[in-house]
C-alpha cells in the first residue's frame, strides 16, 4: 500500500499498488452558481480531493484602467463605482481621497462625516451579501432572504440620499454629490437601532448552527504568513488572526476620530484562519460599522456639504497612491497625473484579485465541496477581480 | 461517546433555535410588495430616466461634454440676428436653434452628471422607471422640438451663411493680395 502523493491535509487516502488511479480535470463555472460570478476554476482532482485548482478570470474585463485615462477625473468616479458594485461608495472614497491629497484640498466637515455614514452603510450593506451568499453556498437558504430584506433598507437610504441604489456616483472629488436631505440622518439612525438586534438574529440562524459551523470550521485555513505572503488584506486577512486594518493603521478621511475595534479571527470554533473565522469578521464588524454610524451621527455638524467641490479638478503633475480599506481589503488607486484634465493612468490595486491570489495555495487537499465554501469566505466580487 | 452525544444534541439544539427564528418571522407582517399592482413611490431625488425641458435649453453643451458614456448628441444653429428665440424661465436669452437633442438611454449610466453642469436646471433624472421596449432603437428619446423639414432648412440656411462667410472672406483676401501687389509694384 502507498499513500497517496497530496500534501499532507485533513483526507489522506491509501490505495493499493496495483490500482491504476487517474487525475481527472474539472471545471468550474465560469456559470457555477457558487462562483459568485464568472469566476473559472480549474480542478484537478483525484477522487472527491482537490490537487490543484487555478483561477481563470477575465470573463468580466472591462477595460476600466485604460478608460479611465480617456475621460475626464470627474469621469473617472462613475466607472469607480463599477469596480465593487456590492460597496460602490467605498470605491468612490478612495479615489476622491486619493485626487483631493493630490490637490490638496480641503474637505468640508458635513462632507466628511456624510462620507464615512455611507461608508460605513454600504460595509454593512456589503458584508451583509457575503453573510446571505456564503450561508446559500453552504445551503442555507433562510438567512439569504434576511440579510437581502435588511440590505434593501440601506439601498432605500442611500436611494433617498442620491436617488440611486447601486451604483451612486456619490462622492466627489472635494465633498459629496448631495447633501442629506431632511430627516435622513434621523433614519439613518433609526436603521442602526433596528439593525443590531438584527444581527443576533442571523447569529441565531447562521452562525452558530452546529451544521454550519462543521461544514465552516477547520476548512480552508489560511495561516497568518500564507495571508500576508500572498497580499490578502480586509476580513479575510484579520480572520487569520492579523490585526491590519487601514482604517487604524494609515486613517484616511476622519476614521480617527471614531471610536471603534479592528476585528480579528480567534480560532474560537476551530483553527485560527479558517472559513467559520473569516465569517465571524464580518459579523463583528457590522457591529464596529453601526458604532462608527452612531458616532457620525450624533458628531455630524450643520453646513454646506457641496461648499468645496471645485468647479474644475485641476490636478498638479505627479503620482499619489491612496489605499482604503473597502469591505473586502485594501483597495488602492495609483493616480498618476500630468497636469492635464484626463489622469495619465489609474493603476488599481484591487482587493478581491489578491484575496483570490490565495486560492491555489489553500485548495489542495480540500474536497470539491469546501472549495465552493472557501471561495464564498474570500467574499470575492468580480467586477472588481477583471476591472 | 460523550463527544458523540454532546454533538447531537448541539445540533438539534442549535437548529431549533433557527426553527425558533424562522417561526417569529411567520407571524410578521410580509416586507415585499405585489409589484406590477402595488407600486413604491421612488424617492424625488431617484435618477432613472432623463427628461429634457426643451423650453429652458439654451444649447450650451455641457451637459453633452459632462457624460462619461456620450450618450448625449446636441446640434446646434446659431439664431439670426433679427430672430427671436424667448427667454428660459431663469432669464437667459436663447441664442442657438436646438435642433438635434437625442439622449440614448440604452447608452445612459444614469450618474447624472449631464445635471449638474446645467446653467438652466432643462436636464433632469425623474423617477420615471418603466420604460422598457422591445427594440433597442426606442430608448433613442429625441428632445428637440423642430421637426425634420425645419431642422434641415435651418442647417440649409446655415450652410449658406458659412457659404457666404466664407466667400466674402476670399473675396477680402484676394483684395488684399492685390493691394499689396499693387503697392509692390508702385515701390519698384
Amino acid at each position: 500500500m502507498s499513500k497517496s502523493n497530496l500534501p499532507p491535509t485533513q483526507f489522506e487516502l491509501e490505495i493499493s499498488d496495483d490500482l491504476k488511479t487517474e487525475e481527472m480535470t474539472l471545471s468550474m463555472g465560469p456559470q457555477h452558481p457558487s462562483t459568485h460570478g464568472v469566476l473559472q476554476v480549474i480542478l484537478k482532482t483525484d477522487g472527491e480531493i482537490i490537487k490543484s485548482a487555478e483561477p481563470v478570470i477575465g470573463y468580466l474585463h472591462r477595460c476600466f484602467e485604460k478608460h479611465a485615462e480617456n475621460v475626464t477625473y470627474h469621469q473617472v468616479i462613475p466607472y469607480t463605482d463599477r469596480l465593487d458594485y456590492i460597496a460602490s461608495m467605498n470605491n468612490n472614497l478612495g479615489y476622491a481621497i486619493g485626487l483631493e491629497r493630490m490637490m490638496n484640498l480641503e474637505v468640508n466637515e458635513r462632507a466628511e462625516y456624510l462620507r464615512v455614514i455611507v461608508a460605513e452603510l454600504n460595509r454593512i450593506a456589503s458584508h451583509l451579501i457575503a453573510l446571505g451568499t456564503y450561508g446559500l453556498d453552504i445551503g442555507a437558504f433562510t438567512p439569504f432572504l434576511y440579510v437581502f430584506r435588511d440590505r434593501e433598507l440601506i439601498l432605500d437610504l442611500f436611494e433617498e440620499l442620491c436617488g440611486a441604489r447601486l451604483l451612486y456616483n456619490y462622492i466627489w472629488v472635494g465633498g459629496v454629490a448631495y447633501d442629506a436631505p431632511q430627516g435622513w440622518i434621523d433614519k439613518v439612525k433609526e436603521f442602526t437601532d433596528y439593525f443590531e438586534p438584527k444581527i443576533k438574529e442571523y447569529n441565531d440562524i447562521l452562525t452558530f448552527n452546529k451544521i454550519f459551523i462543521e461544514r465552516t470550521a477547520n476548512v480552508g485555513v489560511i495561516p497568518p504568513e500564507v495571508g500576508i505572503n500572498y497580499g490578502v488584506s480586509g476580513p479575510s486577512l484579520r480572520g487569520s488572526g492579523v490585526n491590519f486594518d487601514l482604517r487604524k493603521d494609515a486613517p484616511y478621511s476622519i476614521y480617527d476620530r471614531f471610536d471603534f475595534d479592528v476585528c480579528i479571527g480567534k480560532g474560537e470554533m476551530g483553527t485560527v484562519g479558517d472559513t467559520w473565522d473569516r465569517y465571524w469578521v464580518r459579523v463583528a464588524e457590522m457591529f464596529e460599522s453601526v458604532k462608527i454610524i452612531r458616532q457620525a451621527c450624533d458628531a455630524i455638524p450643520e453646513g454646506d456639504a457641496k461648499e468645496t467641490v471645485p468647479r474644475n479638478i485641476k490636478v498638479p503633475p505627479g503620482d499619489y497612491y491612496m489605499a482604503t480599506e473597502t469591505p473586502r481589503g485594501e483597495l488602492g488607486y495609483y493616480i498618476i497625473s500630468d497636469g492635464g484634465k484626463n489622469p495619465n493612468r489609474v493603476k488599481v490595486r484591487s482587493p478581491a484579485y489578491s484575496n483570490l491570489s490565495v486560492l491555489p495555495a489553500i485548495a489542495p487537499g480540500v474536497m470539491i465541496a469546501d472549495l465552493v465554501a472557501i471561495i464564498g469566505s474570500l467574499d470575492i466580487v468580480l467586477g472588481e477581480i477583471d476591472r | 461517546m460523550k463527544e458523540y452525544f454532546r454533538n447531537i444534541y448541539q445540533a438539534i439544539a442549535t437548529i431549533l433555535i433557527g426553527m425558533g427564528v424562522t417561526l417569529r418571522h411567520l407571524f410578521t407582517r410580509a416586507v415585499t410588495i405585489q409589484y406590477p399592482h402595488v407600486k413604491r413611490e421612488l424617492p424625488s431625488r431617484s435618477r432613472q430616466k432623463l427628461f429634457v425641458n426643451m423650453d429652458d435649453c439654451i444649447g450650451c453643451l455641457q451637459c453633452a461634454r459632462a457624460c462619461p458614456v456620450d450618450c448625449i448628441t446636441i446640434e446646434n444653429i446659431k439664431a439670426g440676428k433679427d430672430e427671436d428665440l424667448g427667454v428660459t424661465s431663469n432669464g437667459q436669452k436663447k441664442r442657438m436653434h436646438v435642433i438635434k437633442f437625442d439622449i440614448d438611454m440604452a447608452k445612459c449610466c444614469y450618474c447624472a452628471d449631464c445635471v449638474f453642469p446645467c446653467p438652466t436646471e432643462c436636464i433632469t433624472m425623474t423617477p420615471d422607471y418603466e420604460f422598457a421596449t422591445y427594440d433597442r432603437g426606442d430608448l433613442l428619446v429625441h428632445f428637440s422640438q423642430y421637426s425634420a423639414e425645419e431642422a434641415e432648412a435651418l442647417r440649409e440656411r446655415d450652410r449658406k451663411e458659412k457659404a457666404a462667410l466664407a466667400a466674402a472672406k476670399e473675396a477680402k483676401l484676394k483684395a488684399a493680395a492685390q493691394a499689396a501687389e499693387k503697392k509692390d509694384k508702385k515701390d519698384n
